[in-house]
């Protein structure tokens, strides 16, 4: 039965999947997938009928090194990748060129599209984030501004008007996007100093987790984030600093299985994503369990059976009906080699109720 | 004294009602049914609750046109839709067999391990050992508990006055007794550091400077300059901040009571104010905390309190961090904020990032319960094995450390280097204050 509303994409990547996003476009079904075979993918759910199914490759776009993070621009023609190579690209879907935003002074992992303020920002590990106006106009030669950051930042995520980024050390920052995008507009103009632009956060904070931050995702509601840990917990957390607020901050333990010989195995979350509409979200673990909760009423909706490897990304279409999840051998079970046939791509269709909760109890 | 309950016998177990799906067992028939219906013949696309797997296929075909193919939640050699099961009706001969079988060695497994671990005799021979056992059970029930009185005793009588005071810290009192408070627990250690101002005062504001962090929030009372230093400091590792040490947390409201306290100027600045302050404004004006229990009549002895212990307590959990844990675990900084949100809530609104995280622990979410102590309490009980436990290193960078993702830009060189000199943060913190300030100024 379980079987009966999931399919898996054909032509998947070859390699371990890095990302996975669904268009911004409310009734697409188009998917990309970033990968470390160096390709990014562009899926649609549905073939040349229109109707759901097995999903069909449309366009492949080959990098120099292994991509770590995709995003959607504007519209879904427009795509941003990051990757090992240093650089933050822009891709035209239509014509398939790719123009350097640009480069970090190490891998970028990660790059997300904020179209409330049209600015594109990437988080690298050499410890900074660069910050697209993408509206610049023409002149394709202004540079990013450069916003250092304490540590190498692992996970960025936003929300319409804040980017929460989340660091080695545990920290935590939250920026205001729009004080963000004014500040490093200001330093475009000015274009000082290689445009570094200090920009002190809306809000530092320390993870709530106590070990290094696998993940973290805004609530679709701008109300506050869920954050991951590599020791199997998720954290759920508010923007608003009032005590109150931060009182109904909690965290809570999952992916995790008793071994034979007793212990408790401890699996990475590596992939959390928040459903558009229910505001529940997917958590996706090193264990290859995907599971969906209630963040509100500290619930779990449901749990799905275990795919056969470690989930690398997960993700909700934007009309919320389908669910992705992009599975692929973990590094985390010490395997070298990826063979063939373990990365798959896996969609889900989710009924009326599936990802909404049920109310507190 | 009654008949000890001891677990239920193996007929009582072999009559346990059991799913057929997932080998669970129930209380009674009607938790087993209900738990089918909820468990494995749920309809996964309208919720709808069927009966039986049959019903279920029946039902998936004719709404919504598709085609059961196995039980949900099921073990993988139970998910067939060929055995009609409801309760415990259908199952099949040979599982019911097997599942006896299983009941019955896990008795007797369980009833040997009691037997290797008490030295109780077995269950049925109850009837003719009781009578004599009877006494001998009193005996060394008395035994025991004149045992207890005795310990009691020389435990007052010998550890008296240490094992006195640390409790009642513990307890949740405050530690007024000055002078004890040298034999308390580390988190106190540095209180002989109490009566010279000079060294803490100079610490705080040394850091400060050092990083030359902005302070946006620094209008803000006299806290904000205070907890800043330290954890701006290190902010990374400042872990410290999230696991209030369970002893100390009633402690350090008191403790810290004269920062938020506004009239205060001088503080962090001059030690002058030190010694005025304790008296009087600090009861007068801060409210206590429901939690903490009423001021103790030696309240006069406040002046000893060691409320300035703090930044030296923090100095030992700098010291702490050298020696390269990478999450502290006795750290008292946490307790400080803590105590400071709970007692002063107007501290807490203005966004200071620290009074953010530290409202968090305050706020009596998981953190609290995973307090100090309790890491390793529970590490004991239930050990764990992290699949990836790299604390600086994401698993991404060691993916992409591999040699088949070398990635060789013109810079290549410069790559390595730059990410080795990556790593020296992170690490620095942990281990000396100076590498972290180095590479990243």
């Amino acid at each position: 039965m379980s079987s009966s509303n999931q399919f898996t994409i054909a032509s998947p990547p070859t390699d371990a999947i890095s990302a996975l996003k669904f268009s911004p476009e409310a009734e697409s079904t188009r998917i990309v997938v970033s990968s470390w075979d160096k390709h990014v993918y562009l899926y649609d759910l549905r073939d040349e009928n229109g109707t759901v199914g097995e999903g069909k490759l449309l366009q492949k776009f080959e990098h120099r090194a292994p991509v770590l993070d995709v995003c959607f621009g504007d519209n879904e023609n427009e795509i941003y990748t990051a990757g090992l190579d240093w650089d933050v690209r822009k891709i035209d879907m239509n014509t398939g060129q790719q123009t350097v935003l640009s480069s970090h002074e190490a891998g970028v992992r990660s790059v997300v599209y904020s179209p409330e303020h049209s600015i594109v920002i990437s988080g690298s590990w050499d410890s900074t984030l660069h910050v697209h106006r993408t509206d610049a106009g023409p002149d394709t030669e202004s540079q990013p501004a450069v916003v250092p950051l304490p540590s190498k930042p692992f996970s960025i995520s936003l929300t319409s008007t804040k980017l929460v980024v989340a660091m080695a050390s545990r920290a935590l920052h939250i920026y205001d996007l729009k004080a963000l995008a004014l500040l490093t507009a200001q330093a475009d103009s000015e274009s000082t100093n290689g445009n570094r632009v200090e920009v002190e956060p809306w809000q530092r904070r320390e993870s709530s987790l106590k070990f290094m931050t696998r993940c973290v995702a805004c609530m679709p509601g701008d109300m506050g984030y869920a954050s991951s840990s590599i020791e199997g917990r998720v954290a759920v957390e508010w923007f608003d600093p009032s005590p109150e607020s931060q009182a109904r901050k909690y965290a809570f333990k999952c992916h995790r299985q008793t071994s034979e010989d007793g212990f408790d195995v401890v699996y990475p979350v590596n992939a959390l994503a928040f459903h558009p509409v229910h505001g529940s979200f997917a958590s996706g673990g090193g264990d290859g369990v995907v599971a969906l909760w209630d963040g509100i009423a500290k619930r779990r909706i449901r749990q799905y059976q275990k795919y056969p490897s470690s989930i690398a990304a997960v993700g909700f279409s934007s009309n919320g009906k389908y669910l992705a999840v992009g599975v692929s051998p973990g590094f985390e079970d010490g395997k070298d080699e990826v063979s063939e046939g373990v990365v798959k791509l896996f969609v889900r269709e989710l009924g009326e109720t599936e990802a909404k909760g049920k109310g507190a109890k | 004294m009654g008949k000890k309950r001891r677990g239920p016998s193996l007929e009582e177990l072999l009559a346990r009602p059991w799913c057929y799906y997932c080998e669970r067992d129930f209380d009674d028939l009607k938790i087993l049914t209900l738990h089918q219906k909820a468990k494995h013949f749920k309809c996964e696309r309208c919720g709808r609750r069927l009966n039986t797997a049959g019903g279920l296929s029946v039902h998936m075909s004719q709404v919504h046109k598709e085609q059961l193919t196995e039980i949900e939640n099921a073990l993988p050699n139970r998910v067939g839709l060929d055995v009609e099961i409801f309760g415990m009706e259908g199952i099949p001969d040979d599982v019911l067999q097997a599942h006896h079988q299983r009941v019955a060695t896990q008795f007797q497994q369980a009833e040997a391990d009691r037997q290797a671990a008490t030295g109780n005799p077995p269950a049925g021979s109850g009837a003719s050992g009781q009578p004599a056992k009877k006494p001998r059970l009193e005996a060394t029930s008395d035994l025991k508990k004149r045992l207890a009185e005795h310990r009691a005793r020389r435990a007052e009588g010998t550890a008296g006055g240490s094992s006195g005071e640390a409790t009642p810290v513990g307890a949740g009192q405050t530690p007024v007794p000055t002078p004890p408070v040298s034999t308390t627990p580390s988190a106190y250690a540095q209180s002989p550091t109490v009566p010279s101002p000079a060294p803490a005062p100079m610490s705080i504001p040394a850091p400060v400077q050092q990083y030359s962090y902005p302070q946006p929030y620094g209008g803000a009372p006299a806290v904000a300059p205070y907890q800043q230093p330290v954890n701006l400091g290190y902010p990374p590792f400042s872990p410290a901040s999230a696991q209030p040490v369970p002893g100390a947390s009633p402690y350090p409201p008191t403790g810290y009571s004269p920062q938020p306290f506004p009239g205060q100027p001088g503080y962090g600045a001059s030690p002058s104010p030190y010694p005025s302050q304790q008296p009087t404004p600090t009861e007068s004006a801060i409210p206590r905390p429901a939690s903490l229990p009423p001021p103790p009549a030696g309240l006069s002895g406040l002046p000893q309190r060691p409320a300035f212990a703090a930044p030296p307590v923090n100095a030992q959990q700098m010291q702490q961090m050298h020696m390269g844990h990478p999450v502290p675990q006795k750290v008292a900084v946490p307790s400080y904020g803590n105590g400071n949100a709970t007692q002063d809530t107007p501290q807490v609104p203005p966004p200071s990032d620290n009074n953010v995280s530290s409202a968090a622990p305050a706020a009596g979410t998981e953190k609290p319960a995973d307090g100090t102590e309790k890491p390793s309490k529970k590490d004991k009980s239930k050990p764990t094995r992290m699949i990836y436990s790299d604390e600086t290193t994401s698993p991404e960078e060691k993916m992409a450390q591999l040699p088949r993702y070398a990635f060789s830009r013109d810079r290549f060189t410069q790559e390595t280097t730059v990410v080795s000199e990556l790593g020296a943060p992170v690490t620095g913190t942990i281990r000396d204050q100076d590498t972290v300030v180095d590479p990243a100024h």
